[in-house]
């Protein structure tokens, strides 16, 4: 795992590897992410959605980029079962809902479960495919991708910098919060807002006035071609992967379009009561258990 | 002899990833010492120093700072008694005006009011900042910034000060304060470590110089002595001050050998001639 991706809370930058997602042609790569959230979106249907979400933490596997990206998904799986507690409570459907089952003064409906099991399942499907492109892929292999098939060369580095960007601001985070600390700072949580998250904000300030000075400086946004040293070649098997890829994506978001009524089951009493009852309860106290534990050791700070 | 405020015995600390940054380090510093910590980048500098007040806990060994043992104390306990001036003050800076910045420090540790004011004052006043006290510090030039990030550390008046590249980017008068900062800490007693590439700086004013190279300490002694060591210096590719180098290349009877400041050859040098 590299080394700037275990300093920071969000994985964001490349996994060094030579896995066969590593080697494929970033466009190949970005036709696969934009396929993954095309199909997360297509449908609500959670099973579906559930066996998308799979696919892309296999693939995640089998690049061998998932460590740091587990780390994520494990810290912030019992702040996204909320999405279920919620829903489950207060589905976001019209109603009349159909209650499921009662505990104390609180009612389960169907529509909630559905409703909630959809959310989280499309949340990770879309994450998955995306992070799997941004965690085996140079930004300058895309960046010179997308600028092949004739992407503006502005819009191309200002999506480049913003990838680049956030691990160096979190990076930076570090280091003042470290600074901070050596200040005597007990405080964490919302009391070491300020003092970590000034310097932070004023120091990006100033980068990005220093950097914008330099880029100009060296001719960034003159006319006429431009070259780049990273050279990223199509083969067969970019295609072949790319179109398949595209085929899947298109066939999957098709078949669940086309099929929505039937895919739809929020009418449809999908789950056992006590199976709706025991996710509920159980991601009410993940979700309560997680928050309380941050809560705790704030005001202990 | 004073006694030891810092005592690392068999210091290694090894990054993530298998990365020795120190190997089997073992030094004491007795209170009220000026040591310089010198190398090329990467020899493991700055590892050791932040090892001094707990941002970094030892892999193995043990390193105890004014009997606190850093493994098992806090970044903030510790701070009490050490004090580190980051190279880059805009990490340190946040508050609204440079006074207030002077009283985080003080305020953080628990002080009386009455004393945070007092050390906010002598601190605006020492770094000759006074005038700059409303300022917001970001208004204010790199050089003062770091002036202001080093007054904000004296404020707390910790027992030992680590000043990590001290002189990068200050001028002339900066410079100077910060000279007149580590002499007037060496008259209260108190320890400095300095952590730097200037070698006029450490000439001038360490007592003591360590010198890293690699992750091992290859040196340890006056700074006289380690400037003298061809061989050691030449392992980590640093040179000693122009003006040691030129006395140790006209040496003869009567002159310094490895002069340290410029008055030092400059007269004997002045009646030979």
């Amino acid at each position: 795992m590299s080394e700037i991706n275990k300093y920071m809370l969000i994985p964001i930058v490349r996994v060094p590897g030579d896995s066969l997602f590593h080697r494929l042609h970033p466009l190949t790569k970005l036709a696969w992410a934009v396929g993954g959230v095309t199909m997360a979106f297509a449908t609500r249907n959670p099973l579906v959605l559930g066996v998308v979400t799979v696919v892309g933490f296999v693939l995640l596997f089998m690049s061998r980029v998932w460590h740091g990206y587990l780390r994520f998904v494990l810290m912030f799986f019992p702040l996204s079962l909320s999405l279920i507690v919620f829903q489950s409570l207060a589905p976001a459907f019209p109603r009349p809902w159909v209650p499921l089952a009662s505990i104390g003064p609180f009612t389960i409906y169907n529509e909630g479960i559905y409703s909630g099991l959809s959310l989280l399942t499309r949340a990770y499907a879309a994450s998955n495919f995306s992070m799997l492109l941004v965690l085996t892929t140079h930004p300058g292999d895309l960046f010179a991708a997308l600028q092949a098939i004739g992407m503006p060369h502005e819009i191309n580095w200002i999506l480049m910098t913003s990838l680049q960007l956030i691990p160096v601001v979190q990076r930076e985070f570090g280091i003042v919060t470290s600074a901070q600390r050596s200040r005597a700072m007990k405080k964490r949580g919302f009391g070491a807002l300020l003092p970590s998250m000034v310097p932070v904000f004023a120091g990006t300030i100033e980068r990005v006035t220093q950097l914008s000075m330099s880029l100009e400086s060296r001719g960034f946004g003159s006319k006429g071609k431009k070259t780049s040293l990273r050279r990223v070649r199509a083969r067969a098997f970019d295609w072949v992967m790319g179109i398949f890829g595209v085929v899947v994506a298109v066939a999957v978001s098709y078949f669940t379009i086309a099929n929505s009524a039937a895919l739809d089951w929020s009418e449809v009493t999908f789950m056992p009561v006590w199976l709706a009852v025991v996710l509920v309860v159980g991601s009410a106290i993940a979700f309560v258990s997680f928050t309380g534990y941050y809560i705790v050791r704030a005001a202990r700070a | 002899m004073a006694e030891n405020i810092i005592v690392c015995q068999d210091l290694w600390h090894i990054y993530p990833g298998d990365i020795v940054a120190l190997h089997d380090v073992s030094i004491s510093i007795p209170q009220g010492q000026v040591v310089g910590v010198i190398g090329q980048n990467g020899s493991g500098k700055t590892t050791l120093v932040k090892h001094f007040n707990g941002l970094l806990k030892p892999t193995k060994g043990s390193v105890v700072v004014n009997e606190m043992d850093v493994g098992t104390h806090a970044v903030d306990e510790l701070s009490r008694n050490v004090g580190y001036v980051f190279q880059n003050p805009n990490h340190q800076l946040f508050a609204k005006t440079v006074f207030d910045e002077m009283t985080f420090g003080p305020a953080n540790l628990g002080l009386e009011e009455d004393v945070v004011q007092e050390r906010a004052e002598q601190a605006l006043e020492f770094f000759g900042l006074d005038r700059y006290r409303g300022t917001h510090p970001y208004r204010l030039s790199l050089p003062l910034r770091k002036l202001v990030a080093m007054a904000a550390i004296y404020a707390m008046r910790p027992k030992v000060m680590v000043l990590d590249e001290p002189t990068t980017g200050q001028d002339h008068i900066g410079m100077n304060t910060v000279r007149r900062l580590i002499e007037k800490l060496r008259e209260e007693g108190d320890t400095i470590v300095l952590v730097t590439h200037d070698m006029v700086l450490v000439a001038q004013t360490a007592d003591r110089l360590l010198v890293l190279c690699d992750s091992e300490l290859i040196g340890d002694g006056a700074p006289r002595e380690i400037f003298s060591g061809d061989e050691m210096m030449a392992r980590t590719n640093l040179r000693p001050p122009q003006i040691t180098q030129l006395s140790r290349r006209i040496f003869k009877p009567g002159l310094p050998e490895a002069a340290l400041r410029v008055s030092e050859l400059a007269e004997p040098l002045a009646k030979t001639l």
